[in-house]
């Protein structure tokens, strides 16, 4: 097994804007006793892994090591937050389940907060079935990896049960390009007015005035397709007019099928959603640490839910308006401006703009990152899920996640505003309007 | 201005703007397994229209026309007056 030099961790890494705002997500998630802003990723196996293998594995990468050794030490003015490592010896906590019912996740670890308060900022499970089966259940805290980020974790664990060297430099994030002050004004004063404007109340929210998670729990749904089921889904994204694959198709549905939800309850109103943007370049390596995200900011008014295919014209349009106008790198640097901003001012700020809604409801996607992601620690996947960490409000949380050219729909909920009878008014319209020819 | 010509601009603004150093292409490269997303590929778009004045209509917006530099090099030089 390949080890490597604990004296080459970096000692200090400085966070993101991207990462700042986890810092901000938190601190919403502790005041309206959401579930955490964990992430958490599940593979299932048709055949039984060795524990001691994976937890050697597990043990022998730097990226995790690192991770257990880790403390946040929050900024000031002028001060950037930051990780400082120190090695303090400690592992990657790894547990084993035995369970009976077949493909469950015990609550334990569904419920397992993980916060920035913590020891370790990632975890491990081995859920064990009657059948042989098993499921691999990796946990992290939202705040130091991404949705790239997870994909390269696991492609990293995929190495190192080849024996491969790791390459500790392409972990971390390089030193940011230092960008003129009189810029960066410029540049907050741009997207300020922007994200103000989009963002501008009344926005439509799934969880209406309620603003405190009485259960502080996350249930999590999963809607799959078949690979001719999701063909079809592409082909009638191409034709609703979603050119550049089928993201705006699956917001656009997504919003369909909230608004009938809404409109159940006599709510309604303009959909606004921030959608993560992959900042990396392109085939990019690294880094696997810290957000590199920025967002696309939709904003859809009823008039535009009239069919599916104006829903993703009006899309459409208000992503080429975004990109051409750099919006996505300049909210970033935005980000990188707040990680000056005391986090209460921060919060503050941030919970303005939209009187505390942060989004009508959270899309997210992982594209094809885990498409042809076909065997970890060498064993074949059989089906990839994942738990995605709930902002509340909203509440609700769609992340579409495509495994051996087959779709699923992993919505996660908070009980306290989706009821199993919405739940189920979703999934079968979800199913619907993602199936219908438009 | 000829195809060749063309398919080298295009090239350099995606080494330079989309893709990271690490990635090696050529007119050939499938850009989907290069690392192109979506959204880069709406950049891609909007860079060809600002640079060749072309706008590009939505029966061209398939697919095949985006597949490589060689793809995308064609269907401007058949939008050009």
């Amino acid at each position: 097994m390949p080890s490597f030099n604990k004296a080459l961790l970096p000692e200090k890494v400085i966070l993101s804007g991207a990462d700042c705002f986890h810092l901000v997500l938190d601190k919403h998630a502790l005041k309206h006793g959401a579930g955490g802003n964990v992430m958490r990723k599940v593979f299932y196996f048709s055949k039984p892994l060795s524990f001691e293998k994976i937890d050697g594995l597990l043990k022998s990468s730097a990226v995790i090591y690192w991770l257990c050794n880790i403390k946040l030490h929050e900024g000031m003015i002028f001060q950037k937050p930051c990780w400082q490592y120190s090695d303090r010896g400690r592992e990657i906590i790894f547990r084993q389940h035995h369970v009976t019912t077949e493909n469950e996740i015990p609550a334990g670890i569904r419920t397992r907060d993980i916060t920035i308060r913590s020891e370790r900022f990632i975890e491990a499970d081995l859920v064990t079935y009657p059948s042989g089966a098993c499921a691999f259940v990796l946990s992290w805290n939202h705040i130091l990896l991404d949705a790239k980020g997870t994909t390269l974790l696991f492609e990293h664990l995929n190495q190192l049960s080849e024996n491969k060297q790791q390459n500790i430099d392409l972990f971390f994030p390089a030193p940011g390009k230092k960008t003129g002050i009189i810029t960066h004004i410029r540049n907050m004063y741009k997207v300020k007015h922007f994200v103000q404007d989009s963002a501008r109340p009344p926005v439509f929210s799934v969880a209406e005035k309620k603003m405190k998670s009485e259960e502080g729990v996350t249930a999590v749904k999963v809607i799959s397709f078949n690979s001719e089921e999701t063909k079809k889904i592409n082909d009638n994204a191409f034709k609703a007019g979603s050119r550049f694959g089928p993201t705006l198709y699956l917001i656009a549905c997504c919003s369909h099928v909230i608004n009938g939800l809404g409109k159940q309850k006599n709510k309604s109103g303009d959909f606004w959603l921030p959608v993560p943007y992959d900042g990396r370049l392109k085939g990019a390596n690294g880094p696997l640490i810290s957000n590199c995200v920025s967002f696309l900011f939709y904003r859809i008014p009823q008039a535009a839910l009239t069919n599916v295919g104006q829903t993703v014209k009006l899309l459409s349009t208000q992503m080429m308006d975004q990109i051409k106008a750099g919006i996505p790198q300049r909210y970033s640097m935005f980000l990188d401006m707040m990680r000056h901003v005391p986090l209460w001012l921060y919060y503050f700020l941030v919970s303005k703009t939209g009187k505390g809604v942060f989004a009508s409801f959270l899309y997210t996607s992982t594209g094809d990152n885990f498409n042809n992601l076909r065997s970890l620690f060498g064993e074949p996947i059989r089906d990839i899920n994942m738990i995605p960490a709930l902002t509340f409000p909203p509440g609700l949380t769609f992340v579409f996640l495509k495994h051996d050219d087959e779709l699923s729909v992993n919505i996660a909920y908070s009980p306290d505003i989706i009821t199993y009878d919405d739940l189920d008014l979703i999934e079968q319209k979800i199913k619907q309007t993602l199936l219908s020819d438009h | 201005m000829n195809q060749q010509d063309i398919t080298g601009e295009i090239r350099k603004y995606i080494e330079k703007n989309i893709l990271d150093a690490s990635v090696k292409i050529d007119v050939h490269t499938d850009l989907k397994s290069a690392g192109i997303d979506s959204f880069s590929t709406v950049e891609i778009i909007l860079f060809i229209e600002r640079k060749y004045g072309v706008s590009i209509p939505d029966n061209k917006l398939v697919p095949e026309n985006f597949k490589t530099i060689q793809a995308l090099a064609a269907t401007v030089l058949e939008l050009m007056p």
